[in-house]
């Protein structure tokens, strides 16, 4: 029974605490990853590995921002930090905002504010209705939730907010994702933290509890867990936690002060930056309170990346230049990494490139040796590696989290092309419309499956053209000593194509995928604390 | 005070940590080479064997048909000590992007070069290890590869291999060799050589008697320190069970005294020289004839009675007639010197290794010598005896 328990998606969680042996591992980690990093660049940087200049800059400036990027979530983790527990005080006025739209299942909202009627901290829920159907209004009052019809507002969830925000008289809002159900315990602990006048915002790990249903929603669940765990402690350490889309309680003195819950594809970092600009402290407690859903089909997690994507690049460049003068020197690091995280999708279009330009016109972009570039990157990825599975003891649920993530992997890699189309707006400065992240699965094969099956069919064209090739052309004297630049460019090709076939096996998995409404199975009453 | 002490304590103690693992990393690869790059060229040759039998087996050969004549000897060493023909060979610098330029070469040469030249210095570099991925290739372009092995020793790291630190490497440094300094490398090139199976001529320490060229020569060892080493060579190659390795002892034939550096009979299958007209481009140099060069020493090189092989042969195009120097040393070559059985083309378009300006010795584009090549050619006769 006990073991059963440790794997229970029902039971209040929170991550261990960091300890000075961790930090001393840690920093002894992070030492011989930057010798590692140093040994590489050493032998990367020689003149004689310029094949062509211009692909040779190219290859490097690939390289080495992923390796700028693996830099950054190391020194991240470097301060990584739980904050000490603080006991609510009685008798504040707390709001929850919880947002409705047509199209949204009314199942979702029963079991959403039921559970959110049965937080202890005394509190009023509101129920932000754009719907104009009776029914939400009857399920709000049902679970003696307020009900605000607020139609026609700009911004969908955020101008929803920033109305209701002049309606209400509590000091503090927890915006509540209609797909996650709260655990009782939610706002005593965090309500404490805003004991310090200067904390704008208190945000918690989100969790999830419909992995189970689909790889995509697996793989989008296993995306998330480094990030909602020991990634945002390091940026709490750093003073730059942000608030990540749901189960965010604010000051509602801060959001205030910048005139409102911020508007966009990225709502919430923006909302963030605009506070940590203003002074406001961020507090990120790695604990789960509240449970919801991820993308189950493989076309409404696209549209949910495609939405991040863009939105975050407006950060970088509308929020960025502006507020930049008045963020902290970590805050500005912070807020440039997350800002340009979406760049991922333009390196592995390049990355995936390489092979290709490769066979169909010989061109290698570095004259280098495979075998002394797996031995001299080896120690780079082995720290990686290392470092991802240490940092894992603080996963806010490490037995449910702990891994390798495979299918985040797969999908990361599967959804360059929706990088690629994010950031490629955000330059051209192109909309793209708001689509709301999806509560139920969708069927068909999504259409952002084309470029992975575009890419498959490249791929297994060349193989053949490779086999007829060195059948037919390539002339004797070159055979043997291309065998292994061409067999190991065609390893390299054929990672990347395992990932993309997964990819592939994720989109016509959701096409088959059942409906179901995995809120009904819920019993709030099974809730451990 | 304390958290000042207890931070720095802290700092101190993962540097400290740190170092001890890379130390501890360093000391694992504390081999001439790490596990891990043993581990990938091992499989780089796999891959070479994997890819040759099951793809490029279903190819059409072109070449190694040509030379199918050929196998008869590559693949019987007494044959091959006692040949009764004369064969081709070549080094061509631009092998290691492919051997395209030598095919092409000997098409219009109308020849087909059984041997194909390397040469490999010894030391501690990947380049320096036994070339695997190119012997394979001459293999099965149905050739034999022929390696020119140079014991430099300047770049072995002594230290690295337990050694005794010396000023000057090469001092001495064939005496190392007797005692077994090198071992450890010698040792894996027997290997290597006994894994790929196929004859392998080898040409080790060429011109042991000059005196003002190569690290192994009078200037740092003894006669007599040179035929040990040699013997300490091949015995360890036996001692491997590399027994595919054909040896070619190679003095300077102008320098004379080269009879002390005989390793003997037992461990010699060929003898070697070097036939290079510089023509009148250095000051010691004017332009001499083929018979100049090696005729009026064939006479001394016979009495060895080994099959003899001209290692280079070539000449530059400054101070006289390219093609007629090439017609009047090829012109009934075989019936002047039963006893020579191979001549080895020295195709090198970019030779920087003697003066320090860039010599051609290529013969890519000139017509006329191949013309002159194939008119001596028609004048062989092949005793085959």
């Amino acid at each position: 029974m006990a073991k059963k328990d440790k794997k229970d998606l029902w039971t209040y969680r929170e991550a261990k605490e960091v300890r000075s042996i961790d930090r001393f591992i840690y920093y002894t980690l992070l030492f011989v990853g930057i010798m590692s990093i140093l040994r590489f660049a050493d032998w990367w940087f020689r003149p004689q590995h310029v094949e062509s200049l211009p692909l040779f800059t190219l290859l490097s400036l690939i390289i080495w921002y992923g390796i700028l990027r693996i830099f950054l979530i190391w020194l991240n983790y470097s301060r990584i930090r739980k904050p000490e527990f603080v006991e609510a005080e009685k008798g504040l006025k707390v709001a929850i905002f919880t947002t409705s739209s047509p199209g949204e299942p009314l199942s979702m909202f029963d079991k959403t504010l039921e559970a959110c009627a049965n937080i202890n901290y005394p509190h009023t829920t509101y129920l932000l209705d754009d719907t104009q159907d009776p029914a939400f209004k009857a399920v709000a009052e049902k679970h003696g939730a307020v009900w605000l019809e607020l139609v026609g507002l700009p911004g969908a969830k955020a101008g929803k907010v920033n109305a209701a925000l002049k309606m209400i008289e509590e000091d503090y809002v927890l915006i509540m994702d209609p797909d996650h159900i709260p655990f009782p315990n939610f706002l005593d602990k965090v309500l404490g933290y805003f004991k310090d006048e200067k904390v704008g915002f208190v945000q918690v790990a989100q969790a999830y509890y419909n992995q189970y249903r689909s790889f995509t929603a697996l793989g989008a669940a296993e995306q998330t867990y480094t990030f909602y765990g020991p990634t945002l402690m390091g940026l709490f350490g750093f003073g730059s936690s942000v608030a990540i889309g749901a189960n965010c309680t604010f000051r509602k003195k801060a959001l205030e002060s910048i005139g409102g819950h911020g508007i966009g594809l990225a709502e919430d970092l923006i909302t963030s930056i605009r506070l940590h600009a203003k002074g406001w402290k961020s507090i990120f407690t790695p604990i789960v309170v509240s449970r919801g859903l991820v993308p189950e089909d493989f076309g409404s997690f696209c549209k949910q990346q495609l939405k991040w994507s863009r939105g975050v690049f407006e950060v970088l460049f509308s929020e960025i230049p502006v507020l930049f003068k008045n963020l902290s020197f970590w805050q500005k690091v912070s807020y440039l990494a997350i800002s340009t995280y979406y760049l991922v999708g333009l390196t592995t279009f390049l990355y995936i490139s390489i092979p290709f330009l490769y066979f169909w016109t010989g061109i290698l972009p570095a004259n280098m040796d495979f075998s002394e570039f797996i031995i001299n990157g080896a120690p780079i990825i082995i720290v990686a590696i290392l470092v991802y599975m240490f940092v894992q003891q603080w996963l806010s649920h490490p037995e449910h989290e702990r891994g390798f993530h495979f299918h985040g992997m797969i999908l990361k890699t599967a959804t360059w092309p929706v990088f690629l189309l994010g950031s490629l707006l955000a330059v051209v400065n192109a909309d793209i419309p708001y689509i709301p992240t999806a509560k139920k699965a969708v069927k068909g094969l999504s259409p952002y499956t084309r470029p992975l099956i575009a890419h498959l069919v490249v791929f297994l064209l060349t193989l053949v053209y490779i086999i007829y090739s060195r059948l037919t052309i390539v002339s004797e004297g070159l055979l043997i000593m291309t065998t292994d630049k061409v067999w190991g460019m065609f390893s390299f090709a054929f990672l990347t194509i395992i990932l993309v076939v997964g990819g592939i096996y994720a989109a016509f998995e959701s096409k088959n995928l059942e409906e179901e409404e995995p809120w009904s199975k819920i019993d709030l009453k099974k809730i451990k604390l | 005070m304390k958290k000042t002490v207890y931070r720095f304590s802290f700092a101190t103690g993962v540097v400290i940590a740190g170092i001890l693992i890379i130390l501890i990393f360093t000391f694992l690869g504390d081999k001439s080479k790490g596990p891990l790059s043993e581990f990938l060229s091992k499989i780089q040759s796999r891959v070479i064997d994997i890819e040759s039998s099951y793809l490029l087996s279903q190819r059409e050969p072109v070449r190694s048909a040509d030379l199918g004549w050929f196998n008869k000897y590559r693949t019987d060493k007494e044959l091959l000590k006692s040949p009764d023909t004369i064969f081709w060979g070549i080094y061509d610098n631009h092998y290691q992007e492919s051997f395209e330029n030598v095919i092409k070469l000997e098409d219009n040469l109308n020849i087909d070069n059984a041997l194909i030249q390397l040469y490999i210095a010894w030391g501690d570099k990947p380049e320096q290890e036994f070339p695997m991925k190119y012997v394979k290739a001459i293999n099965s372009l149905g050739s034999s590869p022929f390696i020119t092995w140079e014991p430099w020793l300047n770049d072995f790291d002594r230290k690295k291999h337990g050694l005794s630190i010396k000023e000057d490497q090469n001092k001495n440094g064939l005496l190392d060799v007797i005692n077994g300094d090198y071992d450890f490398y010698i040792e894996k090139w027997a290997l290597d050589v006994k894994e790929f199976g196929k004859t392998v001529f080898i040409r080790l320490g060429h011109e042991m008697n000059d005196p003002y060229r190569y690290p192994w020569g009078p200037q740092n060892n003894k006669p007599q320190e040179f035929v040990d080493a040699w013997k300490h060579v091949v015995d360890k190659f036996s001692e491997m069970g590399a027994t595919n390795a054909v040896w070619v002892w190679s003095p300077h034939q102008a320098y004379m005294m080269y009879e002390y550096y005989y390793p003997g009979d037992d461990y010699v299958d060929w003898v070697g020289v070097g036939a290079l007209n510089y023509g009148t481009v250095a000051v010691w140099s004017k332009w001499w004839s083929f018979s100049e060069i090696f005729g009026d020493y064939y006479y001394w090189l016979q009495m060895y009675n080994k099959p003899l092989i001209i290692t280079e042969f070539g000449s530059l195009a400054v101070g006289g007639q390219k093609d007629e120097w090439f017609f009047d040393a090829l012109n009934k070559l075989p019936q002047k010197y039963p006893l020579l059985k191979a001549v080895m083309l020295y195709n090198n378009d970019n030779d920087n290794t003697t003066l320090n300006k860039t010599l051609d010795w290529s013969l890519n584009s000139d017509t006329l010598t191949w013309k002159a090549i194939h008119r001596a050619v028609d004048n062989w006769v092949i005793d085959n005896k």
